[in-house]
């Protein structure tokens, strides 16, 4: 097969869209850089989403948890080495992504023969100030995005993480306080899990509703918060 | 060294999970001082005395003096030699700072490490014996008469009724012991000894029965009084705006005293 050029893009397309096919039923993720650090939040059945990394990073994703197990690992790996051989100072997210996972994404998504990573991430480095912090948003194929502060979406539907990002940039371009973060985080999971829903309108619904959302129930909001303030190492702190 | 992404994905055979020197073997960064030989004449090794630690009603005192010697040399009079490894332990070290900053540099990655990898912190006991299993590794250094280290350990230990701050001490080959009282090391270390030892079984006020501020004022005077006998002691003189380090265990964590409150807690002791 790989001998042959078309069959290997066919493959791969296969590939793709097999990825794709079992991201489907995930559970969108939500980072955003606020006034006390960047926020990350999750909403899964009881597994772990959100998790520290190192001294400033963390890390929120969906897909199968052996393989947000394995990234997980890996990232812990590479940073903890890292500050070792060299400084706490010198993990920095954008090398953590661009020369390590993307790579090795990458790699794994090509290798045809070998089982797929089935993850979409968000990754977080808080700074000294809002225009410092980095965020990452990393695709199962091992593209990647990285901006300074702003809002970071992972979904496995790209039109509903598109608009998501969107109506939430807008929502916290002003208003940084982590509580509406929070809020419009939750918002927009609803809006994108709700099947009903027409995007935007369903953001403002679950913004706005009093009534508790029934897409909640016996569901686990697991929040993770990287402090600007305080001891370096001690940056990260989790709540469900 | 190998490239970041070899270190993040190839992980050949088994292993103990969370073991940051086993990842540090497998990246091809091993830290021990096995087989490494000494060559040419031995340089004057750079000293750090003194350390102590106690308990006091409300936990543990680890306290250290500020000097660093080589010889009759004074390097430093502002070393810190209590470190805090993570949020519940602390080392404090006497003896060789090249050797000594190395140990607690690999404790504290591996603390954190196992901590951020197994979402669970280290228990008491296994981070007593990393530091064992670290002073055994340095074992054949020591026996060249290089890089010798006398560390004290204190953590707190979780237990069902809350956390108990303990107090450990070794010998060269590692092997550690616990403290019910108070433990010194480096070349203050004896008169240091001597006093807590007659205020334990004499004194009006035993060191465990002190309370914050009475240990910390207590921790001065045992500095200065070592100074007095010990020229490797000093940099500690709070009428000088010379500080020691001193940090508190205590069920909740720990907690630095920082240069004010030396100062008010001593002269509220000595007026």
């Amino acid at each position: 097969m790989t001998e042959e050029p078309y069959r290997w893009l066919e493959a791969i397309e296969n590939r793709r869209e097999y990825i794709q096919e079992q991201l489907k039923p995930s559970s969108p993720v939500f980072a955003a850089s606020v006034d006390e650090g960047v926020l990350l939040l999750g909403v899964g059945g009881g597994l772990s989403k959100v998790f520290e990394i190192f001294d400033r990073h963390a890390m929120v994703a969906l897909g199968h948890p052996a393989d947000i197990e394995r990234m997980r690992q890996g990232l812990i790996d590479a940073a903890h080495l890292e500050s070792f051989t060299r400084a706490a100072e010198d993990v920095s997210l954008r090398r953590l992504v661009s020369f390590g996972l993307s790579v090795q994404l990458k790699t794994s998504f090509e290798q045809i023969f070998t089982a797929p990573f089935l993850v979409e991430t968000l990754l977080a480095e808080v700074g000294a100030t809002r225009e410092q912090d980095v965020l990452a948003r990393v695709r199962f194929d091992g593209s990647f995005e990285l901006e300074n502060g702003g809002v970071m979406v992972a979904c496995a539907h790209s039109e509903r993480e598109r608009v998501a990002k969107q109506w939430l940039a807008q929502k916290l371009a002003s208003d940084h306080s982590l509580e509406t973060a929070r809020k419009c985080f939750l918002a927009a999971w609803v809006g994108i899990m709700d099947p009903r829903a027409v995007l935007v309108d369903g953001f403002e619904q679950a913004l706005t509703s009093t009534e508790p959302c029934k897409l909640l129930e016996g569901k686990i909001v697991e929040v993770g918060l990287l402090r600007r303030s305080g001891p370096r190492s001690r940056a990260y702190q989790a709540w469900t | 060294m190998k490239t970041m992404e070899t270190q993040m994905w190839g992980r050949p055979g088994p292993e103990l999970a969370g073991d940051f020197m086993a990842l540090l073997a497998r990246a091809g960064l091993d830290t021990s001082a096995k087989g490494q030989a000494r060559e040419g004449s031995m340089p004057v090794e750079i000293q750090a005395t003194t350390v102590f630690a106690f308990h006091f009603s409300g936990g543990v005192l680890v306290v250290g003096d500020r000097r660093a010697t080589a010889g009759n040399f004074i390097v430093s009079d502002t070393v810190d030699k209590v470190i805090e490894l993570d949020q519940t332990s602390v080392l404090a070290i006497a003896g060789v700072p090249a050797t000594a900053f190395e140990m607690a540099r690999v404790l504290q990655h591996s603390f954190e490490y196992y901590r951020r990898s197994q979402l669970q912190p280290l228990s008491l006991a296994a981070k007593v014996r990393a530091l064992a299993r670290l002073l055994r590794e340095n074992m054949p250094m020591a026996l060249q008469g290089v890089g010798i280290v006398s560390p004290l350990f204190a953590g707190v230990e979780t237990t069902p009724e809350g956390g108990v701050p303990r107090i450990f001490y070794y010998d060269p080959l590692g092997a550690n012991f616990q403290s019910a009282d108070y433990v010194a090391a480096g070349s203050g270390s004896p008169a240091i000894r001597s006093v807590f030892g007659f205020e334990t079984q004499f004194g009006r006020r035993k060191p465990s029965e002190m309370t914050l501020e009475e240990a910390v004022g207590f921790a001065l005077r045992l500095l200065l009084t070592a100074s007095q006998f010990d020229s490797a002691t000093g940099g500690v003189d709070p009428e000088k705006s010379g500080f020691a380090t001193i940090k508190v265990l205590t069920p909740a964590g720990i907690r630095t005293i920082e240069p004010a409150e030396q100062t008010a807690m001593f002269r509220k002791v000595t007026a």
